[in-house]
């Protein structure tokens, strides 16, 4: 049996265009997710006060963006006033870019197989701009994590999984209370 | 553990020996160079070291076309492009960096400059952001600390924003690497430690963070054994020929293998302390080692107690985290003979750091790219803590 499903397997991956689909899918999935991951930052700095704590000291327009190199889906995000701010899809002139090298590296951390940290610790992320501000950025990824997945996730995915008091549950109701309607809004 | 995926690379060839200076025109010559260019400091000039490059050029067809030695403690972006303009105009085809990690930085900034055809090098900061091959550079150290000789790193001082700026990039590799004792002979007792002590926690760093791997594992330990063999005989006695090619040795490997594996928490509180107090480099991770060690057993105990066997601790059965406590205790019987024989501080308040500055310390510390690469989270509290304890 395993033998047939193998065999199967490698046809359907040799028939031509089958790399292009591939290819196509790992595209869309990234750019599904990257544009989910956008409205989060803004859902979870509106709920969650150690977020707002950790870009109290950002410059203001602080703009960074999250990617998938060479041509892939990116989006870019900015610092304003209390909050961080989606502005959609593309680099927009950001300070500091965080790009996977190939769709399977930005596969695993988008789909939460794996941590930021370790996809930088396995050389899966260039980073462009000021490497201080980078591990500002990263942090507050990691805490928008931690809101956006579920518990056993974010032991896998992070270093140390945050102290969740019932607060904080109360908060990650509200952040996914108002995800979906934050991720219409953007898609509109 | 095999870890899940890992990359190594090193390209640089690397010449050893009592007399490894006579090479350097040879090695000029299969890297089609002609004229070098030496990037170094004044204390390298003062202490007769440029004689002996100068001497390694006599009889060949070789030249060197200027000396700068104004290398700084901290190169700026403003010296490097000032260089860069320098090296064309006196038309030398290589840089020939002899001195510390700064006077290799500043031929790395240099050579990013001139390469990559820009005056702006505030916008190649970042890792792999450098797109064209470098000009040949041939780094000569003169402590047996930094591995700067086989690191992609440079570092640069930003003036205009007062912060420290990394590149990162496979390119920034030197293509040579001499490792000549007459080189170090004259590097004071206190600094021979502080800088072995950089590359102990070099190698330690590469040997217990997230990017260990087999390859450099292999760097690691024999760095470890080398400077447990031969640090104190080059603190002891500076004109020990071995002892401080050695070390050289010790530094080169332990470069190599940060520069694949990266280092972790204890590097990013020693930059923190050079960043708000100007501690050197060596001495904050001297004094910081025994801490951050202690600090990362609960994470990677195994790794830490595998050390205890490398630093020459006995190895007899105990519990993981036991042997990784012997370990800390090696690793501060070290600093205490160092103390004792060099006057290396093993407190943080020995080495001129204010308490009032350890907020400043522990702020700066989770900002540094080096924590990424630390096993375990630390947060500001907690650095805090790790600092108080150093004090």
């Amino acid at each position: 049996m395993d033998d047939v499903l193998k065999r199967t397997v490698n046809q359907v991956r040799s028939l031509p265009g089958f790399p292009a689909l591939q290819a196509g899918v790992k595209h869309v999935l990234c750019s599904t997710v990257l544009s989910v991951l956008g409205p989060a930052f803004e859902v979870v700095g509106r709920h969650v006060p150690e977020f707002r704590k950790e870009i109290e000291s950002w410059e203001e327009g602080r703009r960074f963006s999250l990617g998938v190199l060479p041509n892939g889906p990116a989006i870019t995000l900015e610092k304003r006033g209390s909050a961080i701010h989606y502005l959609g899809k593309g680099l927009k002139s950001p300070h500091i870019t965080m790009s996977f090298k190939s769709y399977d590296s930005a596969l695993l951390v988008l789909m939460s197989i794996m941590g930021s940290h370790q996809a930088f610790a396995e050389n899966r992320i260039l980073v462009k701009g000021d490497l201080a501000q980078t591990m500002e950025v990263n942090r507050v990824v990691n805490i928008v994590n931690a809101y956006l997945l579920p518990g056993m996730v974010v032991k896998k995915v992070l270093k140390r999984a945050p102290q969740m008091t019932l607060k904080s549950y109360i908060n990650k109701g509200k952040v996914y209370a108002g995800l979906v309607p934050a991720v219409v809004r953007h898609l509109i | 553990m095999i870890p899940h995926y890992y990359q190594h690379f090193c390209p640089v060839k690397i010449l050893s020996g009592h007399n490894a200076l006579s090479n350097i025109p040879y090695e000029m010559d299969i890297l089609g160079c002609r004229r070098a260019m030496v990037v170094t400091d004044k204390g390298v000039v003062d202490a007769g070291l440029i004689n002996l490059v100068r001497e390694a050029f006599a009889g060949s067809d070789k030249e060197i076309g200027c000396v700068f030695d104004e290398a700084p403690p901290d190169s700026s972006n403003r010296l490097v492009n000032k260089l860069a303009r320098l090296f064309e105009k006196e038309m030398c085809d290589c840089f020939l960096a002899v001195g510390g990690g700064s006077a290799l930085d500043t031929a790395k900034g240099a050579n990013i400059v001139i390469s990559e055809g820009t005056d702006d090098i505030l916008s190649l900061q970042g890792n792999e952001i450098i797109k064209k091959d470098l000009l040949p550079m041939i780094a000569v150290p003169t402590t047996s600390g930094t591995g700067s000789e086989v690191t992609k790193v440079a570092v640069i001082y930003n003036e205009e924003k007062n912060v420290k700026m990394a590149f990162v990039s496979d390119r920034l590799y030197p293509r040579v690497a001499v490792l000549d004792s007459r080189m170090t002979m004259t590097v004071p007792p206190k600094l021979t430690a502080a800088t072995g002590m950089d590359a102990l926690t070099h190698a330690i760093e590469a040997y217990t963070c997230l990017q260990k791997n087999p390859i450099d594992d292999v760097f690691a330990r024999a760095a470890i054994e080398l400077i447990r063999k031969y640090l104190v005989r080059a603190v002891e006695n500076g004109r020990d020929e071995e002892a401080r090619l050695g070390m050289a040795n010790a530094s080169l490997l332990a470069g190599i293998a940060f520069s694949n594996s990266m280092v972790g928490m204890v590097h990013a509180m020693a930059h923190a302390c050079g960043g708000v107090c100007h501690v050197p480099h060596g001495v904050a991770n001297a004094i910081l080692l025994p801490y951050g060690l202690e600090y990362n057993i609960p994470g990677i105990p195994c790794y830490i107690a595998e050390l205890s066997g490398m630093l020459g601790g006995s190895i007899e059965y105990l519990e993981e985290k036991e042997q990784a406590m012997v370990t800390v205790s090696l690793v501060r019987n070290l600093l205490s003979r160092l103390n004792r024989i060099s006057g290396l501080p093993v407190r943080l308040s020995e080495a001129g750091v204010p308490e009032d500055k350890l907020p400043a310390i522990a702020s700066a510390t989770i900002n540094d790219g080096a924590m990424a690469f630390n096993p375990l989270e630390v947060s500001y509290d907690e650095a805090l803590e790790v600092l108080r304890k150093a004090y």
